[in-house]
């Protein structure tokens, strides 16, 4: 009788404990949902401050796209000047440039535009969203890789050459994951 | 005794002393710089005195800078009268093949670094839209030795089965200085139909606010060709040469000398963003443009 009410007394203390420790973890929980809408919040102001960036870019660089589309190359870094006034040293700038050299086969500044956006914002990497120029960023190491390497192999001392490899290696790194 | 040999010697290897840095001084080199005009001998000076002075300092040679028109840098360099030249890249390849120059660096600026071109423009309501617009119109061209102010337009419209002798109304060149300047407000306010800009006086252009992208057509445009270029004489020493070419290399915006007491940046003082180490093979597009153009240094009569 005494050895049943003891593992009784057990079996109810464990009850006990198991109660006071889900009430412990409910209380904790009841916390955590105070604290959610302030992180809450925070994800949602960089997500709006992050879009709001991205739909002024593309309204203030549209004359640029739109000379692009157009198919005149010349008139979009004329264009591309004209912003430039009221926004010098923008990475986005910087990235329309590159895109437009490349197209126009000038491989090299192509390339020290693309490094120059990328040093100011790594945004232009992500796989997804409204920025992103990895394709494009990936496309231009392969066609520098092809092109400039062999030149500069064949010509070892040509600093200029050797500046602009460094700076291919460096896309591949930012592509690849690689920080500053 | 010793102390009477001391006093006598101090003087003697004093005055040793100082007959050496004068010979040192003596045998430093002084070597000239032949620069292209471009607007007039008194801009060339005030552009490119600072990088002379520069490369008189890093080299441990004392260069002079010597302004020169266009037309008579041939027969002054052939005479020995430079080291080195800075020139537009037409005059390099003139230099080169009559002469032997050896190239040296190219300058940096605006967007295509050390290359730019040539561009025939049209106001955007003139109703000229395309190149076959062109004919019967009034062109201004720019010099004649310019490589994107009228050899890479000339060619365009040759490419294009336009020859400028014939299928124009008449065309012009500007007299006086700035003359890339002067076309683009001549054809901005009417004197004439269509202009031969080069692309980067387009860019400085708009850049300053002077004009907008929006106030011209651009009907054709060249491939970019390398622009002004720093060369040097067949027989200038080697070393000389590697140092001048380093140090153009590794010029900075932020390196300056001290020209009449006043510290002046080398680069922005010379319009130029930075230099390029470039292949001679880098100007056989404009070699391919001269010949189509029958212009020196492939000029056939």
């Amino acid at each position: 009788m005494l050895k049943l009410s003891l593992t009784s007394l057990l079996w109810t203390l464990l009850i006990v404990a198991t109660a006071a420790m889900a009430t412990l973890l409910l209380d904790a929980s009841g916390e955590d949902t105070q604290l959610r809408p302030a992180s809450f919040n925070k994800a949602m102001e960089r997500d709006l401050a992050f879009q709001a960036r991205a739909a002024f870019l593309q309204k203030i660089y549209a004359p640029v796209e739109a000379q692009l589309k157009a198919g005149n190359p010349q008139s979009a870094l004329l264009k591309l000047d004209e912003v430039g006034r009221n926004y010098p040293g923008e990475a986005h700038g910087f990235i329309l440039r590159g895109e437009i050299l490349r197209g126009m086969g000038v491989l090299d500044q192509a390339i020290a535009n693309y490094v120059r956006a990328l040093k100011l914002d790594g945004d232009y990497l992500e796989e997804a969203g409204p920025l992103s120029r990895r394709t494009e960023i990936r496309q231009l190491v392969d066609q520098g890789l092809s092109e400039l390497t062999p030149r500069a192999r064949s010509n070892p001392d040509n600093r200029s050459l050797a500046t602009t490899i460094r700076e291919l290696h460096y896309l591949q790194s930012r592509l690849a994951g690689g920080c500053e | 005794m010793k102390r009477f040999f001391l006093v006598l010697l101090l003087p003697v290897v004093a005055s040793v002393l100082f007959l050496a840095g004068c010979d040192q001084v003596k045998e430093r080199p002084v070597l000239r710089i032949g620069y292209m005009n471009c607007n007039s001998e008194q801009e060339t000076m005030q552009r490119f005195s600072p990088i002379s002075r520069y490369l008189s300092e890093k080299v441990g040679v004392t260069f002079e800078s010597v302004p020169v028109d266009t037309h008579e840098f041939e027969e002054r360099f052939q005479a020995g009268e430079f080291a080195l030249t800075h020139t537009n890249s037409l005059l390099y390849i003139v230099l080169k093949e009559d002469a032997g120059l050896k190239l040296l660096a190219a300058d940096k600026r605006g967007h295509y670094g050390s290359r730019t071109a040539g561009t025939l423009i049209a106001r955007k309501d003139s109703g000229i839209e395309t190149l076959e617009d062109i004919r019967g119109k009034r062109l201004v061209f720019g010099p004649v030795m310019a490589p994107t102010g009228y050899l890479a337009q000339y060619d365009l419209m040759l490419q294009a089965g336009i020859d400028p002798e014939r299928d124009l109304g008449y065309y012009a060149i500007p007299s006086g200085s700035f003359k890339h300047e002067k076309l683009i407000y001549g054809v901005y306010f009417g004197d004439f139909d269509v202009a031969a800009a080069p692309a980067l006086d387009l860019e400085l252009m708009t850049r300053d606010g002077k004009i907008t992208a929006d106030d011209f057509v651009i009907l054709a445009q060249s491939q970019v060709i390398p622009y002004c270029t720093f060369g040097a004489a067949p027989d200038l020493d080697p070393e000389i040469f590697a140092k001048v070419k380093q140090a153009l290399l590794e010029l900075t915006p932020a390196d300056t000398v001290e020209i009449d007491g006043e510290r002046i940046k080398v680069l922005k003082s010379a319009w130029v963003d930075g230099f390029e180490e470039l292949l001679d093979s880098d100007y056989d597009p404009i070699r391919e443009m001269a010949r189509r153009v029958n212009m020196p240094p492939y000029q056939t009569y």
